[in-house]
């Protein structure tokens, strides 16, 4: 696969012979075709269009990411060029970092690459949500959760088996084989959604017979998740007072 | 260690482990000599300087099968009790890795050799394991405890006599329906998640024709039930209704022209003229279209020297086009009371404006 990168990167013009690279690697792999123009060749794209088609650029691309990001499943650089900035490819760095500006200044969000090899974004704030938020906007019960599996996962030291954490939301009526009258599906939701959104990853354990897989904290979880409210909220669970 | 001793490892190193692995590429050596041939026990290849009943020991199938079969004892000891291994309260693991260890000075062929490799990145996974159990220790979380507690924090409404019902010592008890909903209200404060996109009202929808339509017809019903003749009489007048008001004024016209040319110097008083003592609704309608002839100019209205009203048909010479200066505007008002003092006044007996030949009322 590094092989086939190094080849489409040292073509300089970006279609030759791209075409049956697209059909041999099919739709899961960044689009070979596109290759990150230099800065030069940058300029020079820049040089050749207003100052009023890149900003309609930039907003068309903020407007994808948006409405992308609904979901909360990672996008795709190779789709953000395949759809909306097409022709405008060879000022892709120009318009993504002014895109990455507009979120900034106006929204209070950041995009960030969470993975550089396969070039994938990701929405998040940059601002704190406050204690009043969460009144005026209730949240989606799938975030309680989630933290929970967080939360164990914190705090068994970042890994944890998947029993672990079945055994857990059991205890809290919540039970992978039975369908959840909240959440539905729970296995779906936890090893799937929730792996897709880049919350937890979802490992199987090497060696084991039968399979077992273990939990950790997604590339998104990291970015998201304040580790300190995080047990600023444990520790007020901790002092619920059970009965007896 | 032993496996040195013996001598009869070809490399003869000193580290047990190591031994296992030159064992092996010597035991390989052995074996693809007799592979197809472990009952003839030919291993020829064995450094020769091993004693003969040793050789043969080692060459005995059913010690190599004792020895594999023991191996795959412990192997599957080993995933089986996985989860008693990786207990702190016990040494297990250790012991398995003891019993193996003595295994290992009889292994000769690579088969065994594969066998015990497979036990030891077993027990090395298990090793791994414990060992992280150990970090995990000091920080004491109790993840049944914390499913305790939260249940606490959702609400739950414990019922004591059903602690016994519950499967899995799990706490009895009704949870509320936002259970989940609280504890991802107060979570949600943990995560800088960025908004998710939404149209604030939602799209267009013009709905307003409807309600119209409806409240139209709940008028209308009333009326129907009301009075049944009404409509009828209604709807011959909405039919014609700008033609009945030309035709009338164009009436009225000829009627005011024609009594004025009998007698053109005599003036025609305006309430004589207009009211109709058989009906005071038909005077109204006559004062109605007398006004449209004043508007158009095809007649005028004037106070004689008593300061009562006259009404004049306009000759054709007089009429001025667009409205003249001293046109003046007037607003008259008329009521049943009034209507009959008018009567009694001008004594009017009959109506100088005859009322239409098609009848409005049956």
């Amino acid at each position: 696969m590094s092989q086939r990168k190094r080849a489409s990167n040292t073509q300089s013009s970006q279609n030759k012979g791209s075409q049956r690279w697209e059909a041999v690697l099919g739709d899961d792999e960044d689009d070979p075709s596109f290759t990150q123009p230099s800065t030069s060749q940058v300029q020079k794209g820049l040089d050749r269009l207003t100052p009023a088609q890149v900003d309609l650029k930039t907003a068309e691309v903020v407007q994808f990411i948006f409405v992308k990001d609904q979901k909360k499943f990672p996008i795709r650089r190779a789709d953000i060029v395949k759809h909306v900035v097409k022709e405008y490819r060879n000022i892709y760095p120009e318009i993504i970092k002014r895109v990455g500006c507009v979120f900034e200044t106006v929204f209070g969000l950041k995009l960030v690459e969470i993975d550089s090899k396969n070039h994938v974004y990701i929405l998040i704030n940059k601002l704190e949500q406050g204690v009043t938020a969460s009144l005026v906007f209730p949240s989606n019960p799938k975030t309680g959760l989630l933290f929970v599996i967080l939360s164990i996962v914190f705090m068994k030291g970042g890994v944890v088996k998947e029993s672990m954490v079945w055994n857990t939301l059991k205890k809290l009526r919540v039970d992978q084989g039975e369908r959840h009258e909240i959440f539905g599906d729970v296995k779906k939701v936890v090893t799937d959604e929730f792996v897709r959104q880049r919350y937890l990853e979802y490992v199987r354990i090497p060696h084991t017979e039968p399979l077992e897989f273990e939990f950790r904290w997604g590339q998104r979880a990291d970015m998201e998740v304040s580790k300190v409210k995080l047990l600023e909220f444990i520790g007020q669970v901790r002092h619920c007072r059970l009965p007896g | 260690m032993r496996r040195a001793s013996r001598g009869g490892d070809e490399s003869g190193t000193g580290a047990p482990r190591q031994n296992g692995v030159s064992g092996a590429r010597g035991g390989a050596r052995g074996a693809a000599a007799d592979r197809g041939d472990t009952v003839a026990g030919g291993d020829d290849d064995e450094a020769g300087c091993s004693p003969a009943d040793m050789q043969d020991e080692d060459n005995d199938p059913a010690r190599r099968r004792e020895i594999r079969s023991k191996y795959r004892d412990l192997i599957n000891s080993v995933q089986q009790n996985r989860e008693d291994m990786l207990s702190p309260t016990n040494n297990k693991l250790t012991d398995v890795l003891e019993e193996a260890n003595k295994l290992f000075a009889e292994v000769r062929q690579a088969r065994e050799a594969a066998l015990d490799a497979q036990l030891l990145v077993l027990a090395t996974d298990l090793g791994k394991e414990k060992a992280s159990q150990l970090h995990a220790e000091g920080s004491a979380f109790d993840p049944a405890a914390f499913a305790e507690h939260l249940l606490s924090f959702m609400g739950l409404n414990r019922l004591e006599e059903e602690d016994e019902d519950v499967e899995g010592g799990a706490s009895g008890g009704y949870l509320p329906q936002d259970a989940w909903q609280r504890v991802a209200n107060r979570a949600q404060r943990c995560f800088r998640t960025a908004p998710s996109f939404h149209y604030m009202m939602g799209s267009f929808l013009a709905e307003l024709p409807p309600p119209r339509q409806r409240v139209e017809r709940q008028r209308k019903v009333p009326g129907k039930e009301a009075k049944r003749i009404m409509p009828t009489q209604l709807k011959r007048m909405e039919e014609s209704h700008q033609e009945a008001t030309e035709k009338e004024v164009e009436r009225i016209l000829g009627y005011l022209r024609s009594y004025f040319f009998d007698d053109p110097t005599s003036p025609i008083s305006y309430y004589e003229f207009v009211i109709d003592p058989t009906s005071f609704s038909r005077s109204v309608e006559n004062i109605f279209h007398t006004s449209f002839l004043v508007r158009d100019g095809l007649a005028k209205m004037y106070l004689d020297n008593h300061k009562l009203p006259c009404i004049a048909p306009v000759e054709e010479g007089e009429v001025e086009a667009g409205g003249a200066s001293n046109r003046q505007q007037c607003v008259i008002s008329i009521s049943p009371k009034s209507w009959k003092e008018l009567i009694e006044a001008f004594d009017i007996t009959e109506p100088l404006i005859h009322a239409p030949s098609t009848q409005h009322t049956e």
